[in-house]
């Protein structure tokens, strides 16, 4: 009798244990799970019930990338005063602010209320580099920037006295959520392109006319290091999602990989 | 046959009597029809195929007033069978409007979330007993050319003929794309990526085959297929060079809170064993003027879409400025999926 207790438990607790982990397995996701869209930690969002049974994105349980969007448009803001394109300046285009994202632990207002004032700071001289003194910590790339090849220092892109903003060709501020009037500065051709709706990524509604959130410069590149080490490609590497199952029957994939030959000593890729 | 009906496919609560008829029919055309023999399954999903369903006709042959009553039926079923509430559309093809595919094959990185995305949105089955996947993408390599590789003999003398100089010790570009790479990071150095769907064809080679005409092009150029009317007979997947139709050999894997209950009757919703699927440009959303699942979730943007017949559209701006090529354009299957490159 206990043991047939005994064994009624154990099934009970597995079962429970199989309920609570198979969520887990899928692409379905927990809400209040963090995932990233692009930038993998500059790019992030929470999941979350926007409608019963419904989320506003779903994760990969592979590599925490969102996969899918259930609302395109969710937490976006329009894009403001952009040159689009004639015909497509109709459009609701909107983008997701970037300033909440960069500017977490509030540290950019605060530095720039409490000191980078433009008085109690003195505003440097020359933009020229020079090896800074403090906030090493909280500017982690700042000693190891990865962009212009040395030919362009912090304060070419970031403003003097206000340090929430960027700053313009004639010394006027552009906002965080607006990067590609600063990027298009210099890479204008880019910026044509992404204009045209053929460089980078948009979201929401193909047709003409319709909304669409359109992702601006720093939600996919790393500014701070546009070059990637050797790589000397924009876009950072991702981890990939999974290779498809096998076909039944097969072990391993080595087949794809023999370079063959009669003196390849059938050595597989790799 | 199906018009008087959809009052009583609604009411889910059967009545004894009609459930006597019901499985006395059953068992009577079980008897005589092969179609029917499915309608004796024990499975509770299997026994809430209706009737109706299971007679009904050709999609596309069907009056409005009998495709509202095929979709209401399949709206009961899912939503019965997934425990939440399930949309089939039955939007017809859009006036003006002729889909293109762009694919910057320069920007892709192979991370396959575009695959994975597809999945999600589109109810394949999954699992390891039987996992569909509409995209697939293919690693190809860069090729080695190092002076080591080189040999400069020619064939040894026992192989008698001579055929020049490097030819049995391969040098460059050997293998013919891997599906199953996985490395750390992407993109790999030595590589880049080809990934590849159903090019829905001007003139698809899948189409001319169906011996049943159950998958046909729509005007707004997408190739489609009413499941129902499929048999199973995979001539398509015979005849498709792009190698994008699946096949559902077992029950398909679809579980209850990962489905996708947006369906279109052409596209996503829950297909059965022994139907053949495949891309159907995410039809439930793209006709509602939502972009495809694979373009929203391109991490690098390599992916457009859009109106081929509106001159300022993205995917025209490409065909326009960029350096363009379908797949297999020799085969005249005039696909309107384009790779480009900037």
């Amino acid at each position: 009798m206990t043991c047939y207790r005994f064994r009624q438990t154990l099934i009970g607790l597995c079962l429970l244990l199989f309920l609570f982990t198979t969520p887990l397995l899928g692409t379905e996701n927990q809400t209040d799970q963090e995932c990233f869209e692009s930038r993998d930690g500059m790019s992030q969002v929470r999941v979350e019930e926007i409608s019963p049974g419904q989320v506003n994105v779903k994760c990969s349980s592979t590599t925490g990338g969102v996969l899918w969007w259930g609302d395109p448009f969710a937490g976006t803001i329009p894009m403001g005063d952009m040159d689009i394109e004639a015909d497509y300046s109709t459009e609701e285009a909107v983008v997701k602010p970037r300033e909440p994202e960069l500017d977490k632990n509030k540290m950019l207002t605060i530095c720039s209320m409490a000191c980078h004032d433009g008085n109690y700071v003195p505003i440097p001289h020359s933009k020229n580099p020079r090896r800074l003194k403090m906030h090493l910590d909280t500017v982690p790339d700042a000693l190891n920037l990865k962009h212009g090849k040395g030919n362009i220092w912090c304060l070419d892109c970031h403003h003097l006295v206000e340090r929430t903003k960027l700053i313009d060709n004639f010394g006027y501020s552009i906002s965080f959520n607006q990067p590609q009037k600063l990027c298009g500065k210099c890479h204008g051709q880019v910026y044509r392109s992404w204009r045209d709706g053929l460089h980078g990524k948009r979201i929401g509604m193909w047709d003409k006319g319709g909304k669409k959130r359109w992702w601006v410069c720093t939600e996919c590149h790393n500014p701070h290091d546009v070059e990637q080490g050797e790589r000397n490609s924009g876009f950072a590497q991702l981890r990939p999602e999974s290779a498809p199952n096998l076909p039944k029957g097969m072990t391993n994939a080595n087949h794809e990989r023999m370079h063959h030959g009669a003196h390849s000593d059938g050595n597989a890729h790799e | 046959m199906p018009k008087q009906d959809s009052s009583k496919t609604k009411d889910n609560k059967l009545t004894s009597r009609r459930d006597f008829l019901r499985s006395a029919g059953n068992y009577t055309v079980a008897s005589l029809s092969g179609a029917a023999m499915l309608l004796s399954d024990p499975k509770p999903a299997k026994a809430n195929v209706t009737w109706e369903e299971h007679f009904q006709k050709n999609y596309r042959l069907m009056t409005d007033e009998e495709k509202q009553q095929a979709i209401e039926r399949l709206e009961t079923r899912y939503t019965e069978e997934y425990g939440k509430p399930v949309t089939v559309d039955g939007s017809p093809s859009m006036e003006g409007v002729l889909f293109g595919y762009a694919l910057n094959i320069q920007k892709c990185i192979g991370c396959r979330r575009c695959v994975k995305a597809c999945v999600a949105e589109n109810n394949q089955s999954r699992g390891d007993e039987q996992q569909i996947e509409w995209i697939r993408v293919l690693r190809m390599e860069k090729g080695k050319f190092s002076e080591a590789d080189r040999d400069q003999h020619g064939y040894p003398e026992s192989f008698g003929v001579q055929v020049g100089g490097n030819a049995y010790k391969p040098a460059g570009v050997v293998l013919e794309g891997q599906h199953y790479y996985e490395p750390e990071q992407v993109p790999e150095e030595d590589a880049f990526y080809f990934p590849m769907q159903c090019m829905q064809c001007e003139k698809p080679p899948c189409v001319k085959v169906c011996p049943v005409r159950t998958t046909y092009r729509d005007p707004d150029g997408i190739v489609v297929i009413d499941y129902n009317w499929c048999i199973g007979c995979r001539m398509c997947i015979g005849a498709c060079p792009y190698w994008a139709r699946r096949f559902n050999w077992g029950e398909p894997n679809l579980p209850k809170e990962e489905m996708n209950p947006v369906t279109h009757y052409l596209g996503n919703r829950p297909r059965m064993k022994g139907v053949v699927e495949k891309c159907s440009f995410c039809v439930q959303r793209t006709r509602k003027g939502r972009w495809t699942a694979c373009v929203e979730v391109c991490p690098v943007g390599a992916r457009k879409f859009g109106n081929l017949l509106d001159p300022n559209s993205e995917i025209r701006k490409v065909l326009a400025k960029k350096k363009v090529f379908r797949l297999r354009a020799d085969l005249n299957t005039y696909p309107k999926f384009f790779y480009y490159m900037d």
